[in-house]
């Protein structure tokens, strides 16, 4: 099956095109990134990133004209759209390489997190350039060929490198050969790699990869507010279906462009549904954008305390007056069987026996209310609370 | 449950039906990527299967799947639903490699997916790395049981009782009418309830129920109280006492021994030395010859409580270079279990009974 071009099958029906105006907005809010960049969904360009991009552009731009090769690291917490920029500056240079405006040059992608293994870096450049399959080892030895062999009217290539920080091996040598190619004068290769933490060469590199990494670097902030709100009205052009102050509060919570889009789209679907019991205005407003900003970050902990049974609450009620007579954070399970004990005499409930009290204490374990040691220990294991006191206070309090 | 509902309803729909294709995993039997991996290929009908078996190496399988989905596009190709059951064991996976890739296709514009994951841990984002995190779309449902104890009753009700097409309808009625009546008795909601505090879960109270149906035959055809006694018993019985009842006298004088030298030194572990010597005072002042063994018997008698691990050695696992008698041990059980056990043995000694209770004199 070497040559079999995998697919999930194709589906039997065609997919139903947008109704309304809210389908419509669902279906353009969805992210854009990774892999291929899909036509249809993406904007004609990236807001609030032209600095950036323009950044990289002249890089890339710059090597591929002198055709001399060079690294580049870019940094920035996810859903500041690394890759994302990348992608747009890699998709405009092979525009103006079309107009033969620029020498033409390969595009190869590689994901650290797409790998099995950081040696596999190897066989997935070497297959996206020649289209060879071989053992990571043989792989390496024909790159190394290929980028150290002078080559007259070879084209320069474009490597993009997505989550480094994962291609690190004990001796270093796949990041030691990435950014050691460039530097060789034949290789015509330009190195683009993206990770997470700005200070990721320091950490983890030795010198001589860090040296040869250079020091062009490039990190992106976290988007501001403002940034935000026009990603989001960009992404939504013409179409309308947000009440102005809704798509403010949405941008105004976190960085991560991802889960603004992701509130947007829980808005829109609460919107939906709201719409079909009544009819509102059909646009999204304040309300759900209220609702779906509780379903997603609202803590689920003092929720699931209240739904606890009887024993359970008192249970979290006794380690709670065990901690405080021992004024310690932890507690063996027998001192807290006895305050259990003890609590069911005062509520007028039937004493629990030593299993029963156990299998309680492993059920809240297994949410994860509490954080326990393995159930072999018996009355010795010890218990700690994974919530905050106060959490648990506040949740008991109310009924 | 809930789950197995939807996907049921969404299946029987045609258009649906044609178009879906579904993915099962489970944490517990895909327990690394590798597998995981294979039994996706396996389950989407890739081209590298062949029968049932899937080829390739570990990284040939991963670069295979995703260009599978990266192919496929919105319009063109069938929608998939990952389940993945036990979601917090696959963020236990090595660099969470499977749980990036999949948010990461559900998050782009290549195949249609859905990612579903079942857990019964409540901070299970907190086992997410930080890129994976930022892929996920952060929306939750969470399945807690908000029963009041008459919903609950109404839930047994309707569990025990026979559904209209059962064949025979004058049974059935006979029936549902004896167990609503039973639904209303005192004793049997006293169980009830009792159940009702220590767990809300439904496991529980079918596997209740389920001690008490199976006490059903054809000369005892209705269902009574004693039943639910006789189930409630069986279910609330504390594991330990029971084992205590199956103990010989000498082995039970031990633990009345370990139960003193734990009041007197406050829960510091102790060796067979010490049992021993306190079981010889106890001998010397109090009984007749009946408790006199001799040392090796004791012994045995000790072993066989570490056996049952009623006593556990306090460094658990390591080569003892410690003699037998003087490794230090502690007991595994509460008071009130001893006290309890000694209460309901069948012909217990009077004198032994008083050393035990004299403690508290």
């Amino acid at each position: 099956p070497r040559l079999a071009n995998p697919s999930i099958p194709s589906r039997l029906t065609p997919a139903k095109k947008p109704g309304n105006v809210l389908e419509e907005a669902r279906t353009r809010t969805v992210w854009w990134g990774g892999g291929r960049l899909h036509v249809s969904s993406i904007p004609e360009s990236l807001p609030c990133r032209e600095q950036e991009f323009q950044d990289i552009y002249n890089f890339v731009e710059s090597k591929v004209i002198d055709g001399t090769g060079g690294c580049m690291y870019i940094s920035g917490v996810p859903g500041t759209g690394k890759t994302a920029t990348v992608h747009e500056v890699i998709r405009s240079l092979q525009q103006s390489a079309e107009h033969e405006e620029i020498p033409h040059f390969n595009f190869i992608e590689i994901n650290g997190m797409k790998m099995t293994d950081p040696h596999q870096a190897y066989v997935q450049i070497l297959q996206k350039l020649t289209e060879q399959k071989a053992t990571p080892d043989h792989a390496a030895a024909l790159l190394e060929k290929r980028f150290s062999a002078p080559a007259p009217k070879k084209e320069t290539t474009v490597l993009l490198v997505d989550e480094l920080d994962l291609l690190w091996t004990r001796k270093q040598n796949v990041m030691y050969n990435l950014f050691d190619w460039p530097t060789r004068r034949n290789a015509r290769l330009v190195v683009l790699t993206i990770a997470n933490t700005m200070d990721l060469p320091e950490r983890i590199m030795i010198n001589r990869v860090a040296s040869r990494l250079g020091l062009t670097r490039m990190s992106f902030q976290p988007y501001t507010f403002k940034q935000l709100q026009q990603i989001i009205a960009s992404r939504l052009n013409r179409v309308k279906a947000f009440e102005e102050d809704a798509l403010q509060l949405v941008a105004a919570l976190s960085g991560d462009a991802r889960r603004c889009l992701d509130i947007c789209r829980r808005a829109t679907e609460i919107c939906e549904l709201s719409g079909i019991q009544q009819k509102g205005s059909g646009l999204v407003g304040m309300s759900h954008v209220m609702e779906a900003l509780d379903e997603m970050f609202s803590s689920c902990y003092i929720a699931a305390i209240r739904c606890a049974s009887v024993q359970e609450q008192l249970f979290l009620r006794a380690v709670l007056a065990e901690f405080r007579r021992l004024g310690l954070e932890e507690a063996t399970f027998q001192q807290v069987f006895v305050q259990h004990q003890g609590l069911c005499r005062v509520e007028g409930l039937q004493p629990v026996s030593v299993s029963e009290g156990l299998a309680v204490c492993q059920k809240l374990g297994s949410c994860r209310l509490l954080l326990l040691e393995g159930s072999r220990l018996d009355l010795f294991l010890r218990v700690r609370l994974n919530v905050s006191q106060d959490d648990v206070l506040y949740a008991l309090k109310v009924d | 449950m809930l789950l197995r509902c939807v996907l049921k309803e969404l299946m029987a729909l045609k258009e649906v039906e044609k178009n879906l294709l579904l993915v099962e995993l489970n944490g517990l039997l895909q327990t690394d990527d590798k597998i995981a991996l294979k039994e996706i290929t396996r389950q989407l009908h890739l081209e590298n299967v062949v029968g049932d078996k899937v080829f390739g190496s570990f990284a040939e399988n991963l670069a295979f799947l995703l260009e599978a989905l990266k192919r496929g596009d919105k319009s063109s190709s069938r929608p998939v639903v990952f389940v993945l059951d036990e979601f917090d064991l696959f963020a236990h996976h090595k660099n969470q490699t499977l749980l990036y890739n999949l948010l990461d296709v559900s998050q782009s514009a290549q195949t249609p997916v859905a990612v579903l994951g079942l857990t019964c841990r409540l901070d299970v984002l907190e086992l997410l790395e930080k890129r994976v995190k930022s892929r996920f779309s952060h929306r939750q449902i969470h399945l807690f049981s908000s029963l009041t104890f008459p919903q609950y009753v109404d839930v047994v009700r309707g569990q025990l009782s026979l559904t209209q097409d059962f064949p025979q309808p004058t049974f059935s009625s006979q029936w549902n009418k004896s167990i609503s009546k039973l639904c209303e008795d005192k004793s049997v909601l006293d169980i009830l309830k009792r159940n009702f505090n220590t767990s809300k879960d439904f496991r529980s109270l079918q596997s209740l129920l389920f001690l008490v149906v199976s006490r059903l035959s054809i000369s005892h055809s209705t269902l009574e109280e004693a039943d639910f006694l006789e189930a409630s018993r069986l279910t609330f019985a504390d594991s330990k006492a029971n084992v205590l009842h199956g103990l010989s006298i000498l082995e039970l004088c031990l633990v009345i021994a370990m139960k003193h030298l734990n009041d007197t030194y406050d829960g510091e572990p102790f060796n067979f030395q010490m049992i021993h010597n306190e079981f010889k005072k106890f001998i010397q002042r109090k009984s007749h010859s009946i408790h006199k063994f001799e040392k090796p018997v004791v012994m045995k008698a000790f072993e066989h409580l570490v056996q049952l691990e009623l006593v556990r050695p306090l460094d658990s696992g390591g080569v003892c270079k410690v003699q037998r008698e003087y490794q230090l041990m502690r007991m595994m059980l509460d008071h009130t279990q001893v006290m309890e056990a000694l209460q309901r043995y069948p012909q217990c000694p009077t004198d032994v009974k008083q050393w035990a209770l004299s403690a508290f004199a």
